[in-house]
Order: C-alpha cells, then sequence, then structure tokens
C-alpha cells in the first residue's frame, strides 16, 4: 500500500513538472513579447533577455499612429465581426436544421459540410482569387467576409450539430404545443440552450480569423482595407533597413492581447463546447 | 371544455404499424387512460391527438373541429411530458408564463394566472428558480402548472408519474384525480402502469400492438376482460391461464384441465356449449383462490375444490402470494396470511368460480 501511494505521489509529480515545462515554453514567448515592446531598439539588443530598463510606453503610441496599426486593428474588428455574425447566424440555423429536422439527403448535407474541414485553405486560394475577381469581389470585404464565412461554416456546423443533437426534442415540441412556430422554438428555446456551443464556435472562429493572413494577403491589395495580420507583415517590410522594434513588437502585442483576453473569459466554454461536438456530433 | 373523437385512426412508421385503425370518442372533461405495455402505440396516439405526429390515416377531431391539419400550436391543447421538458434556461415563473406570452396576454393578466395556478400547486414560494434547482416532484409540478395555466380544451399527460418515487407517485396521483374533478379539463392520460389506469381513469383503453383492445371503466375492465391480453395485463399478480377442454357434463359443461375439473357457473353454461369438445383456456385471478380451510366466502363442493402443491410462499403482508402446482399446471393464489400451508405441503384449494374467465384458444375473445 505504501509502495502504491509513494509511486501515486511520484507519478503526480512527474506529471506536475512535465505541465510546468510546457508552460513555460508556452508563456515565454509571450512574456518575452510583452517585455521586449517595452524597451528601446537600442535596449532591446543590449539586455534581450532582462525587464526593461526605461519601460518605452510610446512605442505602443508610435504603433498605433506612426505604423498604421490604429486603423489595421478597426479593419481586424469590423472584418472579425462581421464575419463571426454571419458564421454563427447562419451555422446554427444550419446545425439545428441538420440536428433535429428529418428531411430526405439530411445525411448527405451533413456530410458535405462536414467535409469543408479536410481541406486546407491554400488548396483553393487560386481558384477563389481567379473567382472574386470575376464576381467583382476582389479587394474588398465583401470578397474577404464571405471567403471567411464560407471556410468556417464546416467546422462550426460540425460542432453545433453535436450540440443541438444532445438537447432533448420534447422541449422543441413543448414549444411548438405552447405557440411557437418553428422559427420561435429555434431562436426562444433551442438556441439560448445551445450558448456554450456558440460560444465554444465562436471563440474557435474568432481565434481563427482575427490571426488569419493568407486568405487577406491573396483578397486584399489597397492598403487602407488591410488586416492586422497583414499590416504587421507590411510594417516588417517597409521598415526593412530602419525598423523599429519596439513599435513591431508593441504592434504583435497589439494583435495578441484580444486573442488572450477572448480565451482568458471563455476558457471554461471552450473545453465544454468542443468535448459536447466530440462525443455526440 | 372538449370532446376528443377519433377515428379509424392510424400511423405507420415505414413498414411497421404503430397505431391501427384505432376509433375512440373521449366525453367532454372525461379523464381517459390508455394504457398499454411499452411499444404497444399509446404514445403515438398521444402525439397525434397533440400534432406532434401526423396520422397516416383518419381523422381527429377535438370539440367539433377536424385538426388532422391543425398545427399543435392552434389545437387548444396541453401536454405534460415523461420528461417534463421544462425549458431549462427560463424560471419557473417565465416556464409558466411562456405560453400566455406567445398569446401575447397583457402582462398584470399572465401573472395573475400564473400566481393563481402557483398557488394551487404549491409553487408561490418556487417561481424565480430555474428547473435545475427543483426536486423531481417540483419539476411535475411545474410542467403540470405550465400545462394548467393555459386553460386548454384538453389536457394530454405521457406518463407524467413515472420518473417519480413510489411513494410520491402515489400522492400525485392523488393530486391528479383531485386536481381533474376541480378544472374539468378533458384529459387523454397514457400511463404502462395498470395500478395508475385502474385508480385515476373515468375510463380506461387497454392497447397493445397499436390496436385498442377495450374501451370501458376500470371495474368492467377487471371484471369482464374482452379478450385474453386485458386480463392477462390488467391485475397484480395477472390472471392465471390453464389450457382446458370443455366437456359435457351430467347437467351442464365441465371444464376439464387434466389434472383437475371444474364446473363453470350456472349463468354461464349456454355461452360455453357451442365449445363442446373444443380446446380453450381457462382462467382465474389469483384473488379467486381461497385456501380450503379459511374461505367464507366460496363454498368448497366437489366442482371447485383442486388439490395443489405448495412451491413458494411469498409473505406480503395482510396476503402471501402462493405459486401452486396442480399437474403440469402452474397457478398463482394470493391467499389469506392466516393460512397454515407451508412449502413443499399439498392443499386443497378452492376457486370462485362465479368470477372464472374462459377464453377461446385460437382467437384469445373472451367467451365469458
Amino acid at each position: 500500500m505504501r509502495t502504491y501511494l509513494r509511486m501515486c505521489k511520484a507519478t503526480s509529480a512527474l506529471t506536475h513538472g512535465i505541465l510546468l515545462l510546457y508552460s513555460v515554453i508556452v508563456a515565454y514567448p509571450m512574456i518575452w513579447l510583452l517585455l521586449a515592446s517595452l524597451k528601446s531598439s537600442r535596449d532591446l539588443f543590449e539586455n534581450p533577455w532582462g525587464i526593461p530598463v526605461n519601460p518605452q510606453f510610446v512605442n505602443f503610441a508610435n504603433a498605433w499612429t506612426k505604423a498604421g496599426i490604429g486603423r489595421y486593428f478597426l479593419n481586424s474588428v469590423f472584418v472579425t465581426a462581421v464575419s463571426m455574425f454571419f458564421i454563427l447566424l447562419i451555422g446554427s440555423m444550419a446545425a439545428y436544421a441538420l440536428a433535429k429536422l428529418v428531411f430526405p439527403g439530411r445525411g448527405l448535407i451533413h456530410a458535405s459540410f462536414t467535409s469543408g474541414m479536410m481541406f486546407p485553405v491554400f488548396l483553393g486560394i487560386v481558384p477563389l482569387f481567379l473567382l472574386l475577381r470575376r464576381l467583382g469581389m476582389w479587394d474588398n470585404y465583401l470578397g474577404l467576409i464571405t471567403a471567411y464565412v464560407a471556410y468556417s461554416l464546416s467546422f462550426t456546423i460540425f460542432v453545433l450539430t453535436g450540440f443541438f443533437r444532445q438537447l432533448p426534442s420534447e422541449l422543441a415540441e413543448a414549444g411548438l404545443i405552447d405557440g411557437c412556430s418553428e422559427y420561435s422554438v429555434f431562436l426562444r428555446i433551442m438556441l439560448p440552450l445551445a450558448k456554450p456551443g456558440l460560444i465554444a464556435a465562436g471563440i474557435f472562429n474568432f481565434f481563427g480569423i482575427w490571426n488569419e493572413y493568407p486568405l487577406a494577403l491573396v483578397i486584399i491589395a489597397s492598403e487602407n482595407l488591410r488586416t492586422l495580420p497583414l499590416g504587421i507583415a507590411n510594417l516588417l517590410m517597409v521598415q526593412h533597413y530602419e525598423t523599429d522594434w519596439g513599435a513591431l513588437f508593441a504592434g504583435l502585442v497589439m494583435v495578441m492581447l484580444p486573442t488572450l483576453v477572448v480565451y482568458l473569459i471563455f476558457q471554461r466554454h471552450i473545453t465544454e463546447g468542443l468535448t459536447a461536438g466530440a462525443l455526440k456530433g | 371544455m372538449a370532446k376528443v373523437v377519433l377515428k379509424n385512426l392510424t400511423k405507420t412508421f415505414k413498414n411497421v404499424v404503430a397505431v391501427n385503425n384505432v376509433n375512440l370518442e373521449i366525453n367532454d372533461k372525461e379523464f381517459l387512460v390508455l394504457v398499454g405495455p411499452s411499444g404497444c402505440g399509446k404514445t403515438t396516439v398521444l402525439r397525434m391527438v397533440a400534432g406532434l405526429e401526423e396520422a397516416t390515416e383518419g381523422e381527429i377531431y377535438i370539440g367539433d373541429r377536424l385538426v388532422n391539419d391543425v398545427s399543435p400550436k392552434d389545437r387548444d391543447i396541453a401536454m405534460v411530458f415523461q420528461n417534463y421538458a421544462l425549458y431549462p434556461h427560463m424560471s419557473v415563473y417565465d416556464n409558466m408564463a411562456f405560453a400566455l406570452k406567445l398569446r401575447k396576454l397583457p402582462k398584470e393578466q399572465i401573472r395573475q394566472r400564473v400566481t393563481e395556478v402557483a398557488e394551487l400547486l404549491g409553487l408561490t414560494e418556487l417561481l424565480n428558480r430555474k428547473p435545475k434547482q427543483l426536486s423531481g416532484g417540483q419539476r411535475q409540478r411545474v410542467a403540470l402548472g405550465r400545462a394548467i395555466v393555459r386553460e386548454p380544451k384538453v389536457f394530454l399527460m405521457d406518463e407524467p408519474l413515472s420518473n417519480l418515487d413510489a411513494k410520491l407517485r402515489v400522492q400525485t396521483r392523488a393530486e391528479l384525480i383531485k386536481l381533474h374533478r376541480r378544472l374539468g379539463i378533458t384529459t387523454i392520460y397514457v400511463t404502462h402502469d395498470q395500478v395508475e389506469a385502474m385508480t385515476m381513469g373515468d375510463r380506461i383503453a387497454v392497447m397493445c400492438d397499436g390496436v385498442i383492445q377495450q374501451v370501458d371503466t376500470p371495474l368492467n375492465v377487471y371484471n369482464r376482460p374482452a379478450n385474453k391480453f386485458v386480463a392477462g395485463f390488467i391485475g397484480t399478480p395477472s390472471m392465471n391461464f390453464l389450457d382446458a377442454r370443455v366437456t359435457e357434463g351430467a347437467d351442464g359443461c365441465i371444464i376439464d384441465a387434466g389434472s383437475f375439473k371444474v364446473r363453470p357457473p350456472q349463468d354461464k353454461t349456454d355461452l360455453l356449449k357451442p365449445y363442446i369438445g373444443k380446446e380453450v383456456i381457462f382462467g382465474i385471478r389469483p384473488e379467486d383462490i381461497f385456501d380450503k380451510e379459511l374461505t367464507s366466502i366460496v363454498q368448497p363442493t366437489a366442482d371447485n375444490t383442486i388439490r395443489a402443491l405448495v412451491d413458494v410462499i411469498e409473505p406480503m403482508g395482510p396476503i402471501v402470494t402462493m405459486y401452486l402446482t396442480c399437474g403440469n399446471h402452474s397457478l398463482v393464489a394470493s391467499i389469506d396470511a392466516e393460512t397454515k400451508a407451508r412449502e413443499g405441503q399439498e392443499i386443497d384449494i378452492v376457486l370462485d368460480m362465479s368470477k372464472s374467465h374462459v377464453f377461446e384458444r385460437d382467437t384469445e375473445r373472451a367467451v365469458y
């Protein structure tokens, strides 16, 4: 018994050790980035690992105004918000129909939606570019948002179908008897109950779209329409010979911060959402 | 208030006939219990009345209105589900008020109706709670409250007591009966529990394999079952069925089960005559079998007394359930606990032949 307990303790210590090491590996670059964003370029080279000697908050101001990160940031907020609105709207409706309504071809439609997850975005980039140009949707947000919505629907529908499936059908039936139409059953009863799923799908889409680079690079050409990842990459390129490293890192912190905040607020729902999708989907 | 009429109602799922040509008339203010084993189609009938399933054939009338093509919300019915189906994200108050809000009733009126019903069901203290904060019994009452508050023409209840523990079930059963008497709303109640059916229904409809076997008052169903299925389904322990042959005796008929012979009651002899020489099924309920030493109800004679071996005795308090063997037949008897019989002993038992039953062998229809 004693040996057993000792073994348990040893295993637990080992597991905790590994997890701690992993946390350090993940967290350290972020902390380094945060510290670097407060250093002057000179300080950065002289003291790359230490605490900033004289914190340069001006880096953030420079990044926001001089490097134009402010506009890119707002562009990203707009594109991400509008995309997410449509992804969740269309995704939840489609997932509800696929999970709860019985109609011919349901399995086929579900399979074709979810099979979209198997195609990497790079595969479609050239035809997408040609298609959007022909439709007059190139170099504008209509094209970019449409591409984001279409690309994200597979995953969203996959997660939400699992969620809706596990909601008892009696709730919908009780709603129908109480006086709801199919639409109001969805809006008033099922959608509020699928909130954890919506949040999980929302967060993952947020991460994906906020950080998305290749599609934005191909679809957006005008400078004033650039999203944050494009802006940062551009910043690096135009500054090639006179790089203001502090401002660049400050820009990166601005890219990272919203995702971090969103994750911290909703992290509980992410696990809930994914397990529901995984087990019941 | 309204009566409900089902005419030639049939429901098929792919190739399976779930409900087969059901004809039923439920009177205004009546409490009708649909009872039957799992999978007999009783819930499907209820769901068709609710509009949650479409009838494959036949007509459903609520009041005088044909409602086959009317959506559930416009049928003026309320349903209590087996698992209550309370909206988890709404408080008790909102659950009860939901249907009224959808009907756009004035706020004050909604509040008044919900408060009244909550008071009736003892839910006043719980109005602000969410369903997950309630016990099973409380949830059941909220589900009931949600139905009552609508003041519908018809209540549909789908095994509403089956998720409650035994004690609470008995208590709620009585409350439901009281409530029905007070509100007088036509009710269709589905259950597989024959005790609920017997105690609650004004009439009960026994279903099997999608077909209604018998519709009558509980006592009539118990005393005069239409066929072997109904006879076996209603009553606990269930009726004993023994293969027998009708033979001609000196003054009438004899039921010959091989290991024993009994004489049917005088008034049934004429009914049995056409079956002389034929195989039948003889039925007797456990509570109509007596220990010869104790009986004062039935006079023991050579025509109703048989000798049987006691296999097992299960004490139940006032009575014992006795498992007996008589020749190649097995019998169950509910005997007065005063009996001196012991396991392994042979005793004389007396059958109350006035309460015996005979069924046709091939159709299983009751002869009497």
